[in-house]
This record gives structure tokens, C-alpha cells and sequence, in this order.
């Protein structure tokens, strides 16, 4: 099986310093579903001692976190020309 | 401030349609994408019916076709084994194409056609009375906007068109595309070089709602899998790993062996048919189209949005010229409601709309497609003795005949 970390690396990013998607640390500690840790399909947030980590390099703009979060979730498409560019979509 | 007839926001099939159909008809078209190239954030699994495209595009004959689709394939799969059924014809009304590469072909007709299309801006915003689009901190003022910005649908949220979208109603596609040759591909699938094959996939290894896909392009392999967004959440399903397990399975491996990955993509689809489209596709003079109004139709053995988007493109972009031509270019909102309540796209998705109920019942996904499997088992299996095909049969389907009798039933009438 092909890790997601080495399959990203064949997606083509510009990625910008600010991030596009923001959780809320304090719904996520609170929220037991914690769904995002697996819808995700580049599998960018990430469970450390009990907090959640979102990592926007990488994310392929599909809005899954978005629908399948059960808080407010802030989320935006990239800035324009940022993010990702898919040559075989 | 800079003014055009319309500004359409996105460069997907169904922006790009609306763009060129306008351009076609000489108004003065403004495209914006967010992409820093034209089309490359659209992601779908393979295929593309051509009627739309044969109907309304000069030229389609040139356009990036990877294959003809002459072979239909459904094959259902549980753990180790798989049973298929194939179609295969001469005749065809659909291709595979790789879609970011089929926007930048339509982006290119826009052009030659004399619309203005531009990329790497993402619009900020739309404001009505009067009516203006704002991007790169300046306003573009407009008679009409058709908003095509995917299934996300930001915009039009914010402007009150229409709802997000529920987890039950949309569904996560994860895609691997494969490299190998021209004539690798032919050979593994039995076709010759404009031939190509579709083969979609129930059961192993999510047994819910969603599926597998296999496109042919001319000389990669688009291999996924498309699973509902709820039931990944119910099921704790790992989406990252998703096409990496389907693609293991040794009925799928055989096609990608010596294959090497060039490209992985997520994207969401519409999957609650009719039900996903808002009561109003506009609001004053600005139109939703494509994935933004829902218009994908799924039937399990086939599944339509392309050529949905394209063509509510060319529905906006006529109802704009209808009411620009009426000398009240203000009623193109309502015009556009009643030509798209009046096409095909609505109809289509309303006379499939017990489709809905079918796919919602997970016994199709699982039980039905194990028993399959279960039932080819045992009639091919022959050893000393083998086994009568009704005496499998009747074993398989022990106590839950009339259950059956009536999802079948469900499914002869709403597929």
C-alpha cells in the first residue's frame, strides 16, 4: 500500500502561509466525533494528546471536513491561484 | 468599473459551457476561475455522454478524447472474489476524458469564440442592486452572473440560493491515476487504441453506500472509489486509504500491475439527486449551474454530471440572451428557472427519483452483492458432486425471499 504522505507528493501545490481552513481548538477539544481524522482524504488532521492538528499543505479542496464536521468548521477555497492543481482530474 | 453582459464564476464544464454558449452568441462574456489554470480543480471519475457536447460545440470532433467507452462493466466484489457483467457494443454515447485537460480544451473554444476567460482570481463576492462581482478588490458590474463554483457552493450560499449540503447528501470520490502504455491498456482490457472501457464496482471493501470506478484513458488507468459522506462517518471509514484497499483487491490489481501512480485527487459529488436541487435556482439575476445546483444523477450503473453541467451552462447562457434580446435583461433568472424545470436535467432527475430509494438501501451494497459472489460459487464450484443452480439459490437466500422479491422489485422500477 502507497502512504498518503507519498502519494500527496505526487500532487502538484502552491501552497500559501495562510491557511484556508481553520478549525476551533476549543469545539474540537470538546467534540467526540472527531470524524475529520478519517473522512479526510489526505488524512491532514492529525490527533496529539488529545488536541487536533490541521495541516492546509496538502489539502485537495474536496470540502469533506467541511459537510462532515459537525461544528462550524471556518473553511474557504484557497486564494486564487493557490492550492492545488490537478492535472488528471 | 468595468462592465460586461455577464460574468460567469468558474472554469468547470458547466462555467465553461455557459461561457461559450454567450460567446457563441456574441455577448460579452467575462470568466473568472480560481485556479491558476482554467479547469484544474474539476475532478470526476472518467466518463463524459457526448450528446451536449455533439449538440452545441463546434468542433468536438477535435476535442481530448481518451477513448470511446464500447465496454459497459458492473462487477460486484466482496473480500477475494468478484462476479462481472459486461456490454460491450460498436455503438457508443460516451467517452473517457481526463476532465482538467477537456476544460482547458473548452476554455481555448471560449476564447476563439471571443470570450474573455481568466484565472488564478477567486471572486469574493456577489452583490446584488446593482448587480456586481468582486474579485482582486475591484467591482465588475454586470447584467447577469452564473455562478459554476463546484459543489462547494460558497457563493451561492452566501447568497441565500441554496443550502449546504447534508453528509448523506454528497459523496467523497478519491482517484489514482496509473501510468502505462497505449498498448498495455488495450491489451488488459481488450479493446484497440480508441476503444475504452467503464467498469464500475459494487461492495468490497466499504459494502455501503458508494462504489469503485475503472476508466481507460488512452494510455493511464483512473482507478477509485466514491463512498456517501455519511456512511464513511458512521462506519469510521479511513477515506485516505480507501482507493489504496480497493486497488488491492486481486480483481482490480490485475489491471494496474507494473502501472506506476502519477496523480491522487479527492472531490465531493451530489449524490441526493432531485432532492439536492434547491426550490430556486436563482436569486434576481444571478443563476446556479452544474454541481453548485446539484444536477448529477446517479443510477448505480451509470452516473451523469458533465454533460448536466454543460448543458444548465448553455440553459443560463440562452436565458440571458433571451432576456437581453426581450429588452429586459433583468427577467434572465426567471427565464433560466423555467428552461431548466422544462429540460432534460430536471426531468431526468425526476424520473429517477425512486433511483434515490434503491441506493439508499444498503442491502444492495452488501448482502445482495455477497449472495452474488455466493451464488456463482456455488454452481461453478464442481468437485466429486456440485450443486443444482436453484438448490444455491434457495440456500443463499434462506428466510429473506419476500424481503428480496421487493428490493428487487424496487430496483427494476426505479433504475
Amino acid at each position: 500500500m502507497e502512504s498518503i504522505e507519498n502519494r500527496l507528493g505526487l500532487v502538484s501545490f502552491t501552497v500559501d502561509s495562510e491557511p484556508h481552513i481553520r478549525p476551533k481548538e476549543e469545539k474540537c477539544d470538546s467534540c467526540n466525533l472527531k470524524v475529520c481524522l478519517y473522512v479526510c482524504p489526505a488524512k491532514l488532521y492529525r490527533l496529539e494528546e488529545g488536541k487536533i492538528y490541521f495541516n492546509h499543505e496538502g489539502c485537495l479542496e474536496c470540502g469533506t471536513c467541511r459537510v462532515a464536521c459537525p461544528e462550524d468548521l471556518e473553511w474557504e477555497y484557497p486564494k486564487g491561484g493557490f492550492g492545488v492543481h490537478y492535472q488528471f482530474g | 468599473m468595468e462592465r460586461f453582459d455577464a460574468v460567469v464564476i468558474g472554469g468547470g464544464a458547466a462555467g465553461l459551457g455557459s461561457a461559450y454558449r454567450m460567446a457563441e452568441n456574441g455577448m460579452n462574456v467575462l470568466l473568472i476561475e480560481r485556479g491558476e489554470n482554467v479547469g484544474e480543480k474539476s475532478v470526476y471519475g472518467g466518463r463524459i455522454y457526448s450528446w451536449v457536447f455533439e449538440k452545441y460545440v463546434k468542433g468536438f470532433q477535435d476535442a481530448p478524447v481518451e477513448r470511446w467507452v464500447k465496454k459497459e462493466r458492473l462487477t460486484f466484489l466482496d473480500e477475494r472474489e468478484s462476479v462481472s457483467i459486461e456490454y460491450s457494443s460498436d455503438e457508443t454515447c460516451s467517452f473517457v476524458a481526463i476532465l482538467t485537460k477537456f476544460n482547458r480544451w473548452l476554455a481555448e473554444k471560449v476564447e476563439d469564440a471571443g470570450g474573455l476567460v481568466v484565472s488564478g482570481i477567486k471572486v469574493e463576492d456577489v452583490r446584488l442592486n446593482p448587480l456586481r462581482v468582486v474579485a482582486d478588490g475591484e467591482e465588475i458590474g454586470c447584467d447577469a452572473v452564473v455562478i459554476a463554483e463546484g459543489v462547494n457552493p460558497m457563493l451561492a450560499m452566501k447568497l441565500g440560493i441554496r443550502s449546504d449540503w447534508k453528509p448523506e447528501e454528497v459523496a467523497v470520490g478519491v482517484k489514482e491515476v496509473f501510468k502505462l502504455s497505449e498498448s498495455e491498456v488495450n491489451s488488459r482490457f481488450d479493446v484497440e487504441s480508441d476503444e475504452g472501457v467503464a467498469n464500475l464496482f459494487v461492495g468490497y471493501p466499504v459494502f455501503t453506500h458508494g462504489g469503485g470506478f475503472i476508466y481507460t484513458n488512452r494510455d493511464t488507468i483512473s482507478v477509485g472509489m466514491v463512498v456517501r459522506v455519511d456512511s464513511a462517518m458512521k462506519n469510521k471509514i479511513e477515506v485516505y486509504d480507501l482507493a489504496e484497499k480497493f486497488r488491492a483487491h486481486r480483481d482490480v490489481a490485475g489491471f494496474l500491475k507494473g502501472g506506476s501512480m502519477i496523480e491522487y485527487s479527492a472531490h465531493l459529488v451530489p449524490e441526493a439527486g432531485i432532492k439536492g436541487v434547491p426550490d430556486a435556482l436563482h436569486k434576481d439575476n444571478v443563476m446556479i449551474v452544474g454541481d453548485t445546483a446539484g444536477f448529477v444523477l446517479n443510477r448505480g450503473f451509470t452516473i451523469r454530471g458533465v454533460d448536466f453541467a454543460f448543458y444548465s451552462g448553455v440553459l443560463a447562457a440562452d436565458s440571458i440572451k433571451e432576456a437581453m434580446d426581450g429588452g429586459d435583461a433583468g427577467l434572465a433568472g426567471q427565464i433560466y428557472e423555467r428552461k431548466v424545470r422544462d429540460s432534460a436535467i430536471i426531468g431526468e432527475l425526476e424520473k429517477f427519483r425512486k433511483a434515490l430509494d434503491v441506493l439508499e438501501n444498503t442491502r444492495f451494497f452488501n448482502d445482495y452483492t455477497r449472495m452474488m459472489v455466493e451464488i456463482m460459487r456455488g454452481i461453478f464450484d464442481v468437485k466429486e458432486e456440485s450443486n443444482r443452480l436453484y438448490d444455491v439459490v434457495m440456500e443463499k437466500s434462506r428466510g429473506r425471499k419476500i424481503r428480496m422479491a421487493l428490493d428487487f422489485l424496487s430496483a427494476f422500477r426505479g433504475l
